[in-house]
């Protein structure tokens, strides 16, 4: 299988009309041409420290903020989850820690391991990596749930003293967390997954030219 | 080749650039920017954060890391941030995190303690914390003075915590006086202060109280002022009706303190003063006037007597003027000082200086050392008798004379050790006793039954026949002269003068023959005489009477044995009278003269003379009869006899023409008027008081 690239194809992402290789202005639609991002991989990167930065603090500050007459309660969303699981709601329970920690979790493992598989080479196939990147672009929104939680729960539960709920400052950094994380995997040049460097790649400048001087 | 015709034109080279920020996405900058903010806040927030205090509690119930705050005024102005232990473990060590802004505010006067919910008799306070949780309250004045950040926390809310400045005072409970923790100080009706924590005096004699007079009201307190305790209430049955009196349900249940200035001329007090409470308004006031002034120097008496009877509130005389009071009384074993394991008594005197009457400076230290100075010269405490009947007990100051050298001693546990000597109590005692086993021992029985025997006498005395007849010959006496007097006969006698005439001169002669008219008089003497006798003999009593005071006097001077004796020779003395012959004679002497005047006027009646009248002074007999009958008549019927004598003097002096007999009459008849008065004077007093014969009253 060869792609575009090898082939000295260069696809419109706009209109997807293809030119050949060395196109930059696309002759349908006039939008720029790119056979490859050559600054994907550092947008990826960029958003990706930010999502991993805003997640640290967004699991350590307490999410929700629960005051009632006579208590003052508020929790982390790990600790919530496992509150939740104490008291027996073991499905509620797991749904949270999914969508809270092991989807985030895992979408920072993926798109670290995308990056370093454009970067280093990859360990497994391309076909596998192309599957997890679909993965990530569709699950990253789901990550949202929580803070959707926390909203409509902070805007219902207003009773003054009685009781009120609020959302807590790990809220704020958890919707940036899964927002950069999502900015992160759409950053990624998917195309990218095929340059494997399994088939020879064909003599065109620049952006392999551009790719090898920042690995070397 | 098709190949190379399908092969697209080799597109323009475009050059890549030869700077690396060429190569280096702009998206770098969203990191950059977040790293910088971080860093920002992070360094703003280290820069801004206040410093950290360390309070030191008792223990740090509901005190918890992170969620308690410590508050000024309400506001928020720390949190705490750690809970640990001091050294040792003794203490919990609160470590707060103040706000920048108080920090300089936080210096060595600050005050921190724990707010809980409290219910007592003056309310609930602290009620938000029910919900919030404890938090820590903080006290400084605003006056910044550079930070502290060690602490000691105090267990119980400080009076001034209502930020309320005012006069800090001292109470001390006098007395029976209480004193409640929490109570209000009430004047006229409104709180103006509070009693804060009570606590126990270092000499562990009285309790103390730290309690605040709010601004203004502070004004109203200077030294004359006197503070009572108001608790509980008091009900008085009277003639005015039942009255229960309180002055507020809060200090009925809980108790309080008000206070008056009673006199004017106090000085206003400083910061701290110490001031007593009254158990009541009464002694209070008494206690303006008592002198109750100034310190008071405390000194420690051991008794080696174990005596009841010494008891709080004692009095502690010096030459007996009291200079103090007795504040508490204690057990002590103490084998190290004094060898055995013997409870001795221990009495803590509370001297006034004020009341030693020193010179200049009525201080604790001057007076110290002038008792001191005494002591060196045979100063000793001992225990006295206040009182034989109650045996209470007071501490008597006073010289005793070689006396073992002693002083003052320091005493280990404070205060100071006064040398005692025996106390006066065992002979006072026994003096007691002997006084009561005289009494005891006095012949009371044989006193009383000669007195008896005595009124015996007495009673028969005038019990007597010839006292008894005594009014009733006088009466017939009396009627006798009446008949005399008030005859017809005699009435007629102007109009029948010459025939009159001649009968006197007649009569005249007959008197002169028979020497009537002196034996008359010489029987109205005797009666005169007689009288005059029982005056003096009444005016003897008088003497009696001195007498006995002397020997009530003897008996008051303890000469209690004698008294018998004197009684019993007094009451010979009053019967030997009641016996004399001439008493019991004096009714017969006194029968025998009215027996002869008796005589006379029959002899005047056989004479002819006043024959006629026989009828009228028969008849007026009766009538002198009948007041007879009622023997408490006597001194009238005396009476109705001057008044007859008066009138037959009148009469008589209707004859006075220069003649021998209207004159001897007149004489005769003044005689008469003199005995009976006489009579009339012994029967008077005999009649008001039989016993006037012994009282000469």
């Amino acid at each position: 299988m060869k792609t575009a690239r090898e082939m000295g194809l260069i696809g419109c992402r706009r209109c997807t009309r293809v030119s050949p290789a060395g196109t930059e202005i696309c002759p349908r639609c006039g939008g720029k041409v790119q056979s490859r991002d050559p600054m994907s991989l550092q947008k990826v990167m960029a958003w990706w420290v930010l999502g991993v930065a805003c997640y640290i603090p967004g699991n350590l500050y307490p999410m929700l903020e629960t005051k009632t007459l006579v208590s003052s309660q508020s929790n982390t969303i790990i600790g919530g989850a496992v509150d939740l699981a104490l008291h027996g709601a073991w499905g509620v329970a797991i749904i949270i820690l999914i969508a809270s920690a092991v989807i985030p979790v895992a979408k920072f493992v993926i798109i670290l391991g995308l990056v370093i598989g454009v970067r280093n080479g990859p360990q497994i196939s391309d076909g596998l990596r192309q599957r997890l990147y679909e993965i990530v672009e569709y699950i990253g929104r789901w990550s949202m749930i929580d803070v959707f939680v926390v909203a409509v729960l902070s805007a219902l539960v207003q009773l003054q003293t009685l009781v009120n709920i609020s959302p807590g400052p790990a809220s704020i950094f958890f919707a940036l967390s899964v927002i950069f994380t999502m900015i992160s995997a759409q950053s990624f040049d998917s195309r990218l997954i095929w340059d494997t460097g399994k088939t020879p790649k064909p003599d065109l400048p620049p952006e392999p030219m551009a790719h090898k001087e920042r690995s070397a | 080749m098709t190949h190379d015709t399908q092969t697209p034109p080799p597109p323009p080279v475009k050059p890549a650039g030869s700077s690396p920020f060429r190569r280096l996405s702009a998206v770098w900058i969203i990191p950059a920017i977040a790293l910088i903010a971080v860093v920002g806040v992070a360094v703003s927030t280290y820069l801004d954060r206040g410093p950290l205090i360390e309070i030191a509690f008792d223990n740090a119930s509901g005190i918890s890391a992170g969620s308690t705050e410590l508050h000024y005024r309400d506001v928020t102005v720390g949190m705490v941030e750690k809970i640990g232990f001091t050294n040792g473990l003794d203490r919990v060590l609160v470590s707060v995190r103040l706000n920048k802004d108080v920090a300089d505010f936080v210096d060595a006067d600050a005050k921190f303690f724990v707010v809980r919910p409290q219910v007592t008799a003056q309310g609930v306070s602290g009620l938000d914390t029910v919900l919030s949780g404890v938090f820590i309250e903080g006290l400084w004045d605003s006056e910044p003075g550079g930070l502290q950040t060690e602490f000691d926390g105090l267990t119980d809310a400080p009076l001034e915590r209502l930020n309320q400045k005012g006069l800090l005072l001292t109470l001390r409970a006098a007395g029976k006086a209480s004193l409640t923790e929490g109570a209000p100080v009430i004047y006229q009706g409104i709180t103006v202060g509070q009693i804060g924590k009570t606590s126990i005096s270092e000499d562990g004699t009285t309790s103390e109280a730290q309690a605040i007079i709010f601004e203004p009201h502070d004004r109203l307190i200077d030294s004359a002022t006197r503070f009572w305790d108001t608790s509980g209430f008091s009900f008085t049955l009277g003639p005015g009706g039942a009255a229960l009196d309180f002055s507020s349900i809060a200090s009925l249940i809980s108790g309080g303190v008000t206070f008056a200035t009673m006199v004017s001329g106090g000085v206003p007090l400083e910061q701290g003063a110490v001031m007593s409470i009254y158990p009541d308004e009464a002694s209070a006031r008494a206690a303006v006037f008592s002198g109750d002034e100034g310190k008071t120097l405390t000194l420690s008496a051991v008794f080696e007597e174990n005596i009841a009877g010494l008891a709080v509130d004692a009095p502690v005389e010096m030459a007996g003027l009291k200079i103090g009071r007795v504040s508490a009384l204690n057990g002590l074993v103490d084998p190290e000082t004094f060898g055995d394991n013997r409870v001795r008594l221990v009495a803590t005197l509370s001297i006034r200086p004020a009341l030693l009457g020193l010179e200049g400076e009525k201080d604790d230290a001057a007076a110290m050392e002038f008792l001191a100075a005494r002591v060196q010269d045979g100063l000793r405490a001992r225990l006295a008798t206040t009182s034989i009947l109650t045996g209470g007990l007071k501490v008597e100051l006073t010289e005793v004379p070689d006396a073992a050298p002693a002083r003052i001693e320091p005493m280990a546990e404070g205060g100071a050790r006064i040398p005692t000597t025996a106390s006066e109590i065992s002979d006072v005692s026994a003096t007691a006793e002997g006084v009561f086993n005289r009494i005891n021992n006095l012949p009371v029985e044989e006193i009383m039954n000669q007195a008896i025997d005595l009124l015996g006498n007495v009673n028969a005395l005038i019990t007597s026949e010839g006292v008894r007849n005594a009014p009733e010959t006088l009466n017939s006496l009396m009627a006798d002269a009446r008949d005399v007097i008030a005859s017809d006969d005699i009435k007629a006698l102007p109009g029948q003068l010459s025939g009159v005439i001649d009968q006197l001169g007649t009569l005249i002669d007959g008197f002169n023959s028979q020497e009537l008219a002196s034996r008359l008089g010489k029987a109205l003497d005797d009666a005169a005489e007689a009288a005059g006798g029982v005056n003096a003999a009444v005016e003897g009593v008088p003497d009696l009477v001195a007498r006995i005071n002397a020997v009530a006097a003897n008996v008051e001077e303890v000469a209690i044995d004698k008294m018998a004796d004197q009684m019993t020779e007094l009451l010979a003395t009053v019967d030997s009278y009641l016996n004399q012959s001439s008493t019991r004679e004096l009714p017969a002497s006194l029968n025998t003269s009215l027996t002869e005047l008796s005589a006379v006027l029959t002899q005047l009646r056989e004479a002819g003379v006043v024959e006629t009248a026989k009828n009228t002074l028969n008849s007026a007999s009766n009538a002198a009869d009948t007041i007879a009958d009622a023997s408490a008549d006597l001194p009238r019927l005396i009476e109705q006899a001057r008044q007859v004598l008066a009138r037959a003097g009148t009469t008589i002096e209707g004859y006075q023409a220069n003649n021998g007999l209207g004159r001897d009459a007149r004489d005769t008849l003044r005689e008469v008027q003199r005995a009976a008065q006489a009579v009339s004077s012994l029967a008077r007093a005999i009649e008001r008081n039989p016993n006037s014969l012994l009282t000469g009253k």
